[in-house]
């Protein structure tokens, strides 16, 4: 994982900076870690995700940062002050999960009161609370009391709370929590609006392809710490790789036998294994690691420098044709897996197959996604099940 | 800080606007004012509207200001605005804490650029502004009232607004810090009651043991004067030397004279030890009560304002049977009546200063709203 403290090396740049964030509380007799050491580094304006399953101390680190909740301990700054520092809270605008509004007011009232209570001037909330309501799809309701609110409208309206202070830091709390597919799109299109102006906005989802799409740097919650951190291009770049699909030799009969798989596995490594040592010599210096499973080959072997091209026969995941310390190839039934992002890497691959007469029907550059990483995340890698949700209770085995 | 003191008060009326019960006790309110205006009194008896109920209720007795001012002190404060009142205003305000402090709800005021105390405060103080508008408008209305119909304009009347909102906060704290550590509207209202029952069960014990120790100290004050009384009549005889028949010539007294004063003498000592423990319970119940909110005290505090020295008398010797010897007086020699004796309970009563009844009342607001306060600042939400 990388240094978060290496991410941004300014402070200056960073809107939320946190070390050592720990909380503590009792269940009964029993302590709960609901955070053990958290540090994590937002730069500003940006769009920072925190993932992590049920539990794992997302809403809790949120509420720390809103001065909800009290830290056990904490060091570290938001826009710099010192996190529970009050008045910086005028600059920061939450939308809290599940959050509720009381209900004998209307949508232009809550605004109005809110906007009191961050220190935004009347004048100042007359002139915002329109175009806000206007900029969430609720303009025909600001009139209408909450308490006929759909979750959906609930939601849109919390934004716009969240946004009444002209905050330079947004904490969005679930944000697209029982929004439809449209209510979501628009919900992006505010963020996206909210980075373009320079605003730092800060997620907490369950949802990874919205973090994926929205996102500029993510962070992965696993039972009170930080598992993962960086930013997406950062936290996948081990997983990059090309797959190459490989068909029957060109002009082949239609009704010609087929041909079994694993035999035509045998020949498509037979097609490229006289270019291993070239592709090896010929690719640009390498990026990825050896013990990158993303291609699935063997995550250990020999150091020579040298790519060794044998086949070691049937694997799991398929016939292990090369590898070397830098790149992994391996054929899975009719897919080249090359562990590289350098498409110069494949270009050899491909001319090979095509001298064997074999058809190449797609080159794909492919990565992990965000659930893989975070699916990986909440593996345990001793035991290889998924970790329990909830936080870590003194005397429970995670 | 004002402007978030501004936007608390307008959340909180419009909280109570919303609420039916706060239009519900404003309108009851109004028909208690209406009431004022149509109950009158005359020299024949009372008069509702253009009838008259000819009684011993008469300007003869109780001069109209005074009739008005009783009508606004017992009725309008002791029985409307320190009892039903408060119970309408508890059940209106006891969900304020426990609905701020609900999940989701709580996080939207918390995360503003306001310190926990002071959200807490204003928080507190939006709760007795439900209390202090209604009963400005009922006090205000009760002023217009009685200065239009009773010919005297008593500014005195609006001490009612501090009197009740005090009242109200000697219970409204406790209901808050129940709402704090509950976080349940019925809990914290239900609770609140039983509290407050307790007080008044405190306070009704008090009195009452306070109203048997004066007896007891008139019983044998007048045991005592019968004693003396008796034996100043013996010393008298055996001065004069003249024995009548059946007067015991060492004595001085009749068998029967003799047998009545054995009997005062014993009864004497009773009384006296009786006043013992009844003291020792009178002093115990009375340091409990210095320690809790004395609802029914403050609110007697506004006719100590309302009404004189003479107003009281008058009030008390016209009390029905105020004449009348107490039944616990013993014979008639020296009997001490009941007017006798609601003046001492009272004058112990009035011996008690604001300082007592306000002072301690509010020191136990303030340690309850202070452990509230407390366990709101340092809570997780």
């Amino acid at each position: 994982m990388p240094d978060p403290r290496e991410l941004v090396t300014d402070p200056r740049d960073l809107a939320i900076s946190l070390r050592a964030v720990s909380k503590t509380y009792r269940s009964g007799r029993k302590p709960v870690h609901a955070l053990r050491g958290i540090d994590l580094r937002v730069p500003k304006g940006s769009i920072f995700g925190l993932l992590g399953p049920n539990g794992a101390g997302k809403s809790t680190l949120v509420k720390i940062l809103m001065t909800v909740i009290r830290p056990t301990t904490c060091q570290g700054e938001m826009l710099g002050h010192r996190v529970g520092h009050k008045p910086t809270l005028a600059r920061v605008g939450y939308l809290p999960e599940h959050h509720r509004f009381p209900e004998y007011l209307t949508a232009e009232q809550i605004l109005d009161h809110f906007g009191a209570m961050s220190l935004v001037p009347r004048a100042d909330r007359k002139k915002r609370i329109g175009p806000l309501l206007e900029l969430v799809g609720l303009s025909n309701w600001s009139k209408a009391k909450v308490k006929g609110f759909s979750k959906g409208m609930r939601q849109r309206l919390g934004i716009a709370n969240a946004l009444i202070n002209e905050p330079e830091l947004v904490l969005l709390d679930e944000p697209t929590d029982g929004v439809d597919p449209v209510g979501r799109r628009d919900i992006r299109n505010v963020l996206y609006e909210l980075k373009r102006q320079g605003k730092t906005v800060f997620l907490n989802s369950h949802l990874l392809s919205e973090l994926e799409m929205l996102c500029d740097t993510v962070a992965i919650l696993v039972q009170g710490r930080v598992s993962s951190q960086g930013t997406i291009d950062d936290l996948t770049r081990n997983s990059r790789r090309y797959e190459i699909e490989v068909g029957p030799p060109a002009g082949a009969a239609p009704d010609s036998p087929p041909t079994s798989p694993g035999a035509f596995s045998q020949q498509i490594a037979a097609a490229i294994r006289p270019l291993a040592l070239l592709t090896s010599r010929d690719a640009a210096p390498p990026t990825s690691r050896p013990n990158d499973d993303a291609a699935s080959g063997p995550t250990s072997g020999p150091t020579t420098g040298a790519m060794i091209l044998a086949a070691t026969g049937q694997s799991n995941s398929g016939t292990e044709l090369a590898h070397d310390r830098h790149i992994a190839l391996v054929v899975d039934g009719t897919t080249i897996r090359v562990a590289t992002d350098d498409s110069g890497v494949v270009q050899p691959l491909i001319d090979a197959l095509r001298q064997a007469n074999l058809t190449v029907k797609a080159v794909r550059p492919v990565r992990e996604t965000l659930e893989d990483l975070f699916m990986k995340a909440i593996v345990d890698p001793a035991t290889g099940e998924t970790l329990r949700p909830g936080a870590d209770m003194e005397g429970r085995k995670a | 800080m004002f402007l978030q003191a501004k936007a608390m008060l307008v959340d909180a009326y419009r909280e109570l606007n919303h609420k039916k019960l706060f239009w519900i006790v404003l309108i009851l309110s109004g028909i208690i004012v209406a009431a004022f205006g149509i109950v009158g009194i005359n020299d024949k008896g009372l008069t509702v509207l253009h009838w008259e109920f000819p009684g011993i209720f008469t300007t003869k007795w109780i001069p109209e200001p005074v009739f008005y001012k009783l009508l606004f002190t017992n009725l309008g404060i002791k029985w409307w605005l320190a009892w039903i009142a408060s119970i309408l205003a508890l059940v209106s305000t006891a969900g304020l804490f426990p609905d701020f402090l609900a999940s989701g709800s709580i996080e939207l005021t918390l995360s503003r650029p306001i310190g926990r105390l002071r959200l807490f405060l204003y928080k507190y103080a939006c709760g007795l502004l439900f209390v202090a508008l209604q009963v400005s408008v009922f006090a205000l209305a009760s002023f217009l009232v009685i200065g239009l119909r009773g010919k005297t304009w008593e500014p005195g009347i609006l001490l009612a607004i501090p009197i009740t909102v005090a009242i109200f906060s000697f219970l409204y704290c406790v209901c808050v810090l129940l709402g704090v550590l509950t976080r349940s509207t019925i809990a914290s209202l239900l609770l609140t009651m039983l509290f407050w029952f307790l007080v008044f069960g405190v306070h009704t014990t008090e009195k009452s043991l306070l109203f048997f120790k004066e007896r007891n100290a008139l019983q044998q004050e007048s045991t005592l004067t019968r004693i003396q009384a008796d034996e100043a009549r013996a010393k008298r005889r055996l001065a004069e030397n003249n024995p009548k028949d059946g007067v015991d010539p060492t004595t001085g007294l009749t068998e029967v004279e003799r047998d009545r004063l054995e009997s005062r003498r014993k009864r004497l000592v009773e009384l006296q030890s009786t006043a013992k423990p009844l003291s020792r319970f009178h002093t115990g119940f009375y340091a409990l009560k210095t320690v809790l909110p004395k609802t029914t005290e403050t609110a007697e505090l506004l006719e100590r304002a309302l009404l004189s020295k003479e107003d009281r008398e008058q009030l008390r010797n016209f009390s029905p049977g105020a004449n009348r010897p107490d039944p616990e007086s013993g014979d008639n020699d020296a009997p001490f009546t009941q007017s006798e004796l609601g003046e001492r309970v009272e004058n112990e009563t009035l011996s008690r200063s604001v300082g007592w009844v306000l002072g301690s009342s509010l020191g136990f607001e303030c340690f309850v709203l202070g452990i509230a306060a407390w366990i709101f600042a340092r809570r997780d939400f």
